[in-house]
């Protein structure tokens, strides 16, 4: 069968269908809201952890549409650096705080202080963790979760050999010789040289009495302290061949692989790795956690927040409603129980599911005395571009400490002329 | 002063409408030299909005302060500061050598093995065809797909290369590739290699279909053996093609940072910093347009010297 539509028939149904679509309600005609999250998630864990989350945000706000895109960690400052100069940046960003001035310098942050200032959950959160991600006055973020430093060590390994979990980093170090057994291809501690293992270095010179910048924003880096720094840490691999000989390449990845197969007693993450290794290991019988032990000057646990930032104006409202449901505390604590990242809101932070759990005690107590990333312009490229390659030409027998700390000195001053 | 030189032999204009009408003028521009610069006004017009304007203005980042995380410093003239910087920056000297290692040794490698792959596939043996799509897999793979799988293999605790070499006793322990300064270089090669053989087999069975039988034939009646004819006829008969893959293969592998990214991020140390890296990292980590878009510059420099010379030394021009 054939139908043929003539003009005016067919005009006759436009016009019906027009009239008809007046009548239909306005909420079924309201489209919802949609905004871009970029995210750098990539474990099982942390991915499971952003679904739990936007589960719980589309139950509330059924409105808007949040799409997730993965921006791999390494590759983010790219992307962003070319989203930001090509005018596609996304609605909502995470950012690390270490990255915060290069991105606000480059002009990739909305300013929401107004917004913060009337938000209902703004006294869940001390004022410290605002700190981060203000400069001038003008705050560009809430902060999601914190990334608290700690240590995981193998409980059973250290009881067999009847150590206790070191409070000094010389403890850590004799403790890291004990639990070594090459010929097993077992170490005692995963030592980070690969992508990622540059904070670490900067943790260390800490620790030894050299922090990055004095507050007056020179310099801070001794050069003395800084050699003695990296021939510790260093040492562990080249004199006490106490790490595993892959360290001036390994990465996240094979840390936390080293540690999940047994090949190393010791390692130094934060807490959002807790749940990737509860997946191989038996929490407080394998493997259990203490906080980072005390250098010669300083005990440096890094405290850093993950933010999250309203980068376009376009559909602000809505971002800026995904940006404060991270505040809230079952959203909170439902990340924390996929990922074992901390929330960041003190109200959430004293649910009794975190207080009450043994293994998140030295994450607790981490969170007196941890220290914030040192931040500033050019701080992330520094780190990563510098002294990881400095660290690494150690670790390889390329380049002495003392050759490794002038270029470590050198690079800081040229990054921030 | 070109519709005069136009008219010239033409009938004069019969009114003043006709004096002005364009269909008329355009059919007198039609016929001089001026129409050929016309039709091709569009295409300059494209080549410059999509060639030059970026090559120009890549120039332009090289002569400029241009720190993305800097607003300070302003985005003023700065002359020749990124490449007096260049000059005495031991990393550039390090990546420049590091990148002839990697270029030359990896183009070296892919040429051999895409040659002797090309002459197989060209015998026309039963199951050609297949081992033809065989060979030809790597080069479909992703520079990311690729690098990544390539880690895993390499990989010192679960890389199925250590622990086949292990088994076949080939190896004491599981040796971590990408971590030792000696062999992190030679691992990256063998995985571009790996990876880019197949262009060049591609190219170069190609020109071998376009060689005459006749020639071989004669070639055997003289007594030439296989070696000979491969130096006498083959090689000299592919000269256009070879030259042609080796510019193009030498272009990707400067420019190209992705592969070294994946598997080495430079290191161990900066024993696989190459110029196009550190340009990357200049650019996207220092967010130092200024000095990255020197640095791209100097590739860009040698980039076409190297053309040059090799076609220059190649007689490809001669034929």
């Amino acid at each position: 069968m054939t139908t043929n539509f003539d003009r005016r028939s067919l005009l006759k149904l436009g016009g019906g269908a027009l009239a008809a679509s007046a009548l239909l309600p306005r909420a079924a005609l309201a489209a919802s809201t949609s905004i871009n999250y970029w995210h750098t998630f990539t474990s099982q864990s942390e991915v499971a952890g952003l679904g739990e989350v936007m589960k719980l945000f589309a139950a509330a706000h059924p409105d808007i549409a949040v799409t997730p895109e993965n921006i791999p960690n390494p590759e983010f400052m790219a992307k962003i650096t070319a989203a930001v100069a090509s005018g596609s940046r996304p609605n909502v960003t995470s950012v690390a705080s270490e990255r915060f001035q290069d991105l606000l310098a480059m002009g990739a942050l909305i300013d929401i202080t107004d917004r913060i200032a009337k938000w209902e959950r703004r006294s869940d959160f001390d004022d410290k963790r605002f700190i981060p991600i203000t400069k001038d006055g003008k705050t560009y973020g809430v902060p999601a979760f914190t990334f608290v430093d700690w240590m995981y060590y193998r409980k059973d390994w250290f009881a067999d050999a009847g150590i206790a979990p070191p409070t000094t980093l010389e403890e850590m170090r004799q403790a890291a010789i004990k639990l070594t057994d090459a010929s097993k291809g077992r170490y005692g501690f995963g030592l980070r040289g690969g992508p990622g293992g540059q904070n670490f270095v900067v943790n260390m010179m800490e620790a030894f009495g050299s922090p990055v910048k004095k507050p007056d924003g020179s310099i801070g880096l001794e050069r003395d302290k800084v050699v003695q720094a990296l021939d510790f840490y260093s040492g562990l691999l080249v004199k006490d061949h106490a790490v595993p000989p892959s360290a001036a390449a390994d990465g996240f990845q094979q840390i936390i692989s080293g540690f999940q197969t047994g090949q190393t007693a010791m390692i130094w993450h934060h807490t959002g790795s807790y749940q990737d290794i509860a997946s191989k290991l038996k929490p407080g019988v394998e493997f259990g956690t203490f906080p980072i032990p005390a250098g010669p000057a300083a005990r440096v646990a890094r405290l850093s927040y993950a933010y999250n930032c309203i980068a376009k104006e376009e559909n602000a409202d809505a971002s800026w409603e995904w940006v404060k449901f991270w505040g809230e505390p079952d959203a909170a604590v439902a990340f924390l129980e996929k990922t074992g990242y901390f929330p960041a809101s003190t109200i959430a932070a004293a649910d009794k599911r975190i207080t009450e759990n043994e293994m998140y005690k030295a994450a607790a107590e981490t969170l007196g005395f941890g220290l914030p990333q040192p931040s500033f312009p050019g701080a992330a490229g520094w780190a990563q571009n510098v002294v990881l390659p400095a660290l690494q030409q150690i670790l390889t027998g390329q380049a002495t400490p003392d050759q490794a700390a002038d270029q470590i000195i050198a690079g800081l001053a040229a990054a921030i002329a | 002063m070109a519709r005069g030189i136009a008219t010239a032999g033409l009938p004069p204009p019969r009114s003043t409408w006709d004096a002005i009408n364009p269909a008329r003028l355009l059919g007198e521009l039609s016929e001089t030299r001026y129409w050929m610069y016309l039709l091709l006004l569009p295409s300059a017009l494209l080549i410059t909005a999509i060639v030059l304007f970026p090559t120009a203005y890549g120039f332009r980042l090289s002569v400029q302060e241009m720190r993305l995380n800097r607003p300070d410093l302003g985005t003023g003239f700065v002359a020749f500061k990124h490449y007096a910087r260049m000059l005495s920056d031991p990393i550039f000297w390090l990546a420049l050598r590091n990148t002839a290692v990697w270029v030359t040794t990896s183009v070296l490698i892919e040429f051999l093995v895409g040659l002797v792959a090309a002459l197989a596939l060209n015998r026309n043996l039963p199951g050609t065809k297949v081992f033809a799509v065989l060979i030809l897999l790597p080069y479909f793979l992703p520079n990311v797909v690729a690098g990544n799988m390539w880690a895993l293999m390499l990989d010192s605790r679960i890389g199925v290369i250590n622990d086949l070499l292990v088994r076949f006793g080939l190896l004491g322990g599981y040796k971590a590739w990408f971590a030792d300064p000696s062999t992190a270089m030679g691992g990256a090669i063998l995985v571009e290699a790996w990876h880019s053989f197949p262009f060049f087999t591609l190219l170069i069975m190609a020109g071998l279909k376009g060689i005459p039988a006749d020639l071989y034939k004669a070639a055997d009646i003289d007594g030439a053996g296989p070696l000979a004819q491969l130096r006498f006829i083959t090689l000299p008969m592919l000269r256009t093609i070879i030259a042609a893959a080796v510019i193009l293969r030498v272009i990707g592998l400067v420019n190209s940072p992705d592969l070294l990214l994946i598997l080495t991020q430079g290191g161990p140390g900066r024993a696989t910093e190459v110029l196009s890296l550190y340009a990357f990292q200049s650019a996207y980590q220092d967010f130092n347009f200024g000095y990255a878009g020197a640095l791209s510059v100097v590739m860009f420099v040698l980039l076409m010297l190297f053309a040059w010379a090799y076609i220059r030394l190649s007689k490809v021009n001669q034929d």
